[in-house]
C-alpha cells in the first residue's frame, strides 16, 4: 500500500532558492534525499522581476538537487510570497438543526461552504483558507463533532495573491518540465518547520525577516489566525543605509553586515568605524550611532507594522510561545531584544530542530522542509481523505545524509 | 576677461531676475531674501492671504483673488488657488512681463501655492522667461490629502517650468540638529532656496573664470523639467574645492542610487574666492562629469566672489526628461567647456568663446532604463525607486524609516 514517492519543495526566496528533495517513508516519515541552493537571481522584494534570470536560477538549484537525490521528480510544492498576497477572514455561523441539540459533520460542512463561498476579485487567486478554531456558543473548540450546542461559528482566514504572479512561478517550475503539486504561502512553511505543534498550541507569532520580504503567520489555539507577507526586508535596511550615509548598496550590505545592530548600543555619536576600512581613497569614518540608528528604525518599523496589521489578534496573554524569528535578517545582531521592545513578550530564534537535524537545522531551510511538510500532509490528506491527523508533524523526521 | 562679444542676442546687464514666492511658504522665502539683501533680485510676493502680505517686508506685492477668496487664504484648496490666479491674469503678467529668469517658489501642499504656482509659471513661460520652480514638500506625516495636493501640483509645475527642484520637508530636516524645532527646520528649507537662487544669480552675475552667459543657460533649460536634480556643495579652508566635492557628494538632495545621478542636461557653478585656483576648478568639474555622466549636456560655470576667502561653492543644477515624455527635441552639441588647459590660464575666458554648433533636430535614441533620470518626487527611495510602493497608514515603506520620522542622522 505504501509506496516509495518522492516529494520536493521548492522556496524562491528573495536571495536564495532551495530546493529540497524528500523520499516519503511509510506515508507519514519524509528522508531528505537531495539539496540543492544557489544565489537568486532577478528577484526583488519577494517578487520576479526577471523571468530568464530567475528562471535560470531555479533550474539550476532543481538540477543541483536531482543529482544529488539521483532520482527525476515530477511535481514540486512551492512557496509563495510577495507584496501581491493579501488575506482577509471569512466567516459563518450555522444553528445545530440536529434533534439532540449535537453538532453534526453536516453542520460544519455547511458553515464551511458557507465561509468560503466569498467570490474574490478578478486576477486573484486563492492560496488558503486557513482555518480558525471551531466557536461553539462562543466557546473556542477543536473539534465540535458530537458536542451539544445552539450555534456553531467557523471562520477562515483566506489567502489570494495575483494570479498573474503566481502564474510567473509557476511557469518557471514548468519550463523545467515539471508541474506545480500546490503552493503554499512562505511564512506558513517556515512555521511549519521552525514552531512545533506545542508552542502553536500556547500561541506563538513566527516571523521570518528574509531579503526582500517579512513573512509572519500568528499562531493561537494551535490553529494560523492571520498570515501575510510584507514586502520589505533585510534590503531595506541596506538602502536606508546606502542613502542616509551615501554610499553604494555594496558598501552599505557590508557595512550592516559587519557593524548592523537591530538596537542602539553605542549611545556615542563620535564614534566612527571605517567604511571600506581599506585605507584607500574614498574610505571614510562613519558614525556607528547613525548607523545602528538607522537599522533600529528600519526594523522596528517592520515589527510595528506586522503588529499593527495583527490588529486586535494580537493578545500578548495568549502568545505564550512568544516571537520566533527566522530568514535571514534574522541574523542581525540583537534583532530578539528589538521583537522584545516592539511586541513586549519574549523573542526567539528559531531553527528546525523540531523536524530535521544536522544541517538542515539552519534558518535558511526552513521554508523548504516546511513546504516537504505541507506535501506530505497533502499527499496523505488525498490518500485518505479523513485523515486528518495533524500529529503527523511530531513524528515527522528528516534525515540528511551526504 | 569679456564673453560678451561671442554674445548672440542677450547683454548681461539686461538680464532681468525675478524671485516670485507664491502662498504662504513661497511668500516667507522671498521675506528671507528681502532681509538677507539680494542686489540685482527682484522679489515679488504673490498671495491670496492679504493679512500676510501686509507682514512681508517685500516691497511688490500682489494679492490675487481677492473676488473669491476676500483675501482671507484659501483655506488650503488648490483649487480656489487657481481659480485666484486665473482671476487676476493680467496683474500676473505685468509682474512676469519682461523677465528674463524667474525663480518660483512655493510649498506644495496647501492651497495658494499648489493652485496658482503652476498658472504664473505658465504665463511667464509664455512671455519668454526661462522658469525655475522650488518647491517644499510636505512631511511625510502630513500624508495623504495634503501629499496628494502637493503630487498634483508637482505634476503640473513640472508641465509649466523648465527646471523643478523639489525639497522634501523630511530631507530638509535632515540638515537641522536632532532638536531644532519646526521653525528651523523650515527656515533651513529656506536657506536651500536662498542659497540656490544666489548662486545661479552670482553666475550670471560676476566675472568669471569660465563664464556662463544667459544664453547658454537658456539652452540648458530649453524645455519642459522632467526631473530636476540639484545640490549644493561647500568647502573652505586649505583644500576647500575639494572638501566641496566631498560636501558636495554628501548633499542629501543629491543622494540617489547612481544610475538616476545621470542628468540630461547639467549646469554646474563653481563661486570661489579670489584664492581658487585653475586646477581646483579642472578638478571639480572632472570629478562633476564623472559623477553626473559625461553624456550630459554640461554647461560649467567658475566665477570669483571675493566676498568668500578661502572657501568654494559648488551648485549643481540638472534636468532630464520622464522616460514617458516627447521623444523629439532639439539637442545642441557643444564642445566641453569642462576641460581648461593650463595652458590657457592666461585668457580662459577663450573657452566659452569657442564657436558653438548649431542646434540639430534629430530623433532622440531610446534610452536605456538605467540612463533614465529617477529623482524621487518626494523621498528617495534608492534600488526600490521603480518598484512598486508598498503603502502602510499613508506612507511608502521603501522610501527610509528614519526620513519618514524626521530623525537626524549624523554624518
Amino acid at each position: 500500500m505504501y509506496k516509495t514517492k518522492v516529494i520536493a519543495g521548492v522556496d524562491i526566496g528573495t536571495s536564495k532558492v532551495t530546493a529540497l528533495l524528500g523520499e516519503v517513508v511509510e506515508g507519514r516519515k519524509l528522508n531528505v534525499i537531495g539539496l540543492g541552493q544557489s544565489s537568486s537571481r532577478g528577484m526583488l522584494k519577494g517578487e520576479i522581476v526577471d523571468f530568464h534570470q530567475a528562471s535560470d536560477c531555479v533550474h539550476a538549484t532543481l538540477l543541483t538537487a536531482e543529482n544529488q537525490a539521483g532520482v527525476k521528480i515530477d511535481g514540486v510544492y512551492l512557496s509563495q510570497t510577495g507584496g501581491h498576497i493579501e488575506g482577509f477572514a471569512s466567516e459563518a455561523s450555522v444553528n445545530v438543526t440536529s434533534d439532540d441539540g449535537r453538532v453534526r459533520q453536516e453542520d460544519i460542512e455547511q458553515a464551511s461552504a458557507l465561509a468560503q463561498g466569498r467570490e474574490l476579485p478578478e486576477n486573484r487567486t486563492t492560496i488558503h483558507h486557513l482555518r480558525r478554531p471551531y466557536r461553539l456558543d462562543g466557546r473556542m473548540i477543536e473539534s465540535p463533532v458530537g458536542l451539544e450546542g445552539d450555534r456553531l461559528d467557523i471562520s477562515y482566514w483566506t489567502i489570494h495573491g495575483d494570479s498573474r504572479k503566481i502564474s510567473d512561478a509557476i511557469h518557471i517550475i514548468n519550463g523545467f518540465n515539471l508541474h506545480v503539486d500546490d503552493i503554499v504561502l512562505a511564512g506558513l512553511a517556515t512555521s511549519a518547520a521552525v514552531a512545533d505543534r506545542d508552542q502553536k498550541a500556547h500561541g506563538a507569532l513566527i516571523i521570518d525577516i528574509g531579503r526582500g520580504t517579512t513573512d509572519y503567520a500568528l499562531f493561537l489555539e494551535g490553529r494560523c489566525m492571520k498570515a501575510g507577507c510584507l514586502p520589505i526586508g533585510g534590503d531595506h535596511i541596506s538602502n536606508d543605509l546606502s542613502i542616509g550615509l551615501r554610499m553604494r548598496l555594496k558598501q552599505a550590505e557590508s557595512l550592516k553586515l559587519r557593524y548592523g545592530s537591530a538596537v542602539v548600543e553605542h549611545k556615542d555619536r563620535t564614534e566612527k568605524v571605517w567604511l571600506n576600512n581599506d585605507f584607500e581613497i574614498g574610505d571614510r569614518p562613519i558614525p556607528i550611532w547613525s548607523i545602528e540608528k538607522i537599522i533600529e528604525m528600519r526594523v522596528s518599523e517592520i515589527f510595528e507594522v506586522v503588529r499593527k496589521k495583527l490588529g486586535v489578534l494580537y493578545m500578548p496573554e495568549k502568545i505564550a510561545s512568544g516571537v520566533i524569528l527566522a530568514g535571514g535578517t534574522s541574523e542581525l545582531r540583537n534583532i530578539v531584544k528589538c521583537a522584545e521592545n516592539v511586541f513586549g513578550i519574549p523573542a526567539h530564534l528559531g531553527d528546525n530542530s523540531s523536524m530535521a537535524s544536522g544541517e538542515l537545522k539552519e534558518s535558511q531551510y526552513s521554508a523548504a522542509l516546511g513546504l516537504l511538510h505541507f506535501g506530505l500532509q497533502y499527499q496523505n490528506e488525498q490518500s485518505y481523505a479523513k485523515h486528518r491527523q495533524s500529529g503527523i508533524f511530531n513524528r515527522l523526521k528528516t534525515l540528511f545524509k551526504v | 576677461m569679456e564673453a560678451q562679444e561671442f554674445d548672440e542676442e542677450e547683454s548681461r546687464s539686461a538680464i532681468r531676475i525675478k524671485v516670485v514666492g507664491v502662498g504662504g511658504a513661497g511668500s516667507n522665502i522671498v521675506d528671507r531674501l528681502a532681509l538677507s539683501g539680494s542686489e540685482g533680485v527682484e522679489l515679488v510676493a504673490v498671495n491670496t492671504d492679504q493679512q500676510a502680505l501686509a507682514g512681508s517686508p517685500v516691497i511688490h506685492k500682489l494679492c490675487i483673488g481677492k473676488s473669491i477668496t476676500g483675501g482671507l487664504g484659501t483655506g488650503g484648496d488648490a483649487e480656489a488657488g487657481c481659480e485666484a490666479a486665473m482671476q487676476d491674469l493680467e496683474a500676473i503678467d505685468e509682474v512676469v512681463a519682461g523677465v528674463d529668469l524667474l525663480f518660483l517658489t512655493a510649498g506644495l501642499g496647501g492651497g495658494t501655492g499648489t493652485g496658482a504656482a503652476p498658472v504664473i509659471a505658465e504665463r511667464a513661460m509664455r512671455q519668454g522667461a526661462v522658469v525655475f520652480a522650488f518647491v517644499a514638500l510636505p512631511f511625510s506625516i502630513e500624508r495623504s490629502a495634503r501629499a496628494n495636493t502637493a503630487q498634483e501640483g508637482l505634476r503640473q509645475l513640472r508641465d509649466t517650468c523648465n527646471a523643478v527642484v523639489p525639497l522634501p520637508n523630511d530631507l530638509l530636516i535632515q540638515e537641522s540638529d536632532a532638536d531644532a524645532s519646526l521653525l528651523d527646520a523650515f527656515s533651513k528649507a529656506d536657506a536651500w532656496i536662498e542659497k540656490a537662487i544666489k548662486s545661479i544669480w552670482l553666475m550670471l552675475n560676476k566675472t568669471g573664470l569660465i563664464n556662463l552667459d544667459f544664453a547658454q543657460l537658456r539652452q540648458t533649460f530649453s524645455k519642459k523639467a522632467g526631473k530636476t536634480l540639484f545640490g549644493i556643495g561647500r568647502g573652505e579652508g586649505e583644500n576647500a574645492a575639494a572638501a566641496a566635492v566631498a560636501d558636495l557628494k554628501l548633499c542629501p538632495l543629491l543622494h540617489t542610487p547612481e544610475f538616476s545621478k545621470l542628468a540630461d542636461q547639467l549646469l554646474v557653478n563653481i563661486i570661489g574666492g579670489p584664492g581658487i585656483g585653475i586646477a581646483d576648478t579642472r578638478m571639480i568639474m572632472e570629478t562633476m562629469a564623472e559623477e553626473f555622466g559625461a553624456e550630459s549636456d554640461l554647461v560649467m560655470g567658475a566665477v570669483i566672489d571675493e566676498t568668500l576667502g578661502d572657501s568654494v561653492e559648488i551648485c549643481v543644477l540638472g534636468t532630464s526628461e520622464v522616460s514617458s515624455i516627447a521623444v523629439s527635441r532639439v539637442v545642441k552639441k557643444r564642445p566641453l567647456v569642462a576641460k581648461p588647459k593650463p595652458e590657457e590660464s592666461g585668457d580662459v575666458s577663450e573657452a566659452t568663446g569657442v564657436p558653438k554648433a548649431r542646434p540639430v533636430t534629430h530623433q532622440r535614441p531610446k534610452k536605456v532604463e538605467q540612463h533614465e533620470f529617477a529623482f524621487s518626487d518626494d523621498e528617495p527611495k534608492g534600488e526600490f525607486e521603480n518598484s512598486i510602493a508598498v503603502m502602510f497608514e499613508g506612507q511608502d515603506l521603501d522610501s527610509p524609516t528614519y526620513l519618514r520620522r524626521g530623525v537626524k542622522i549624523v554624518l
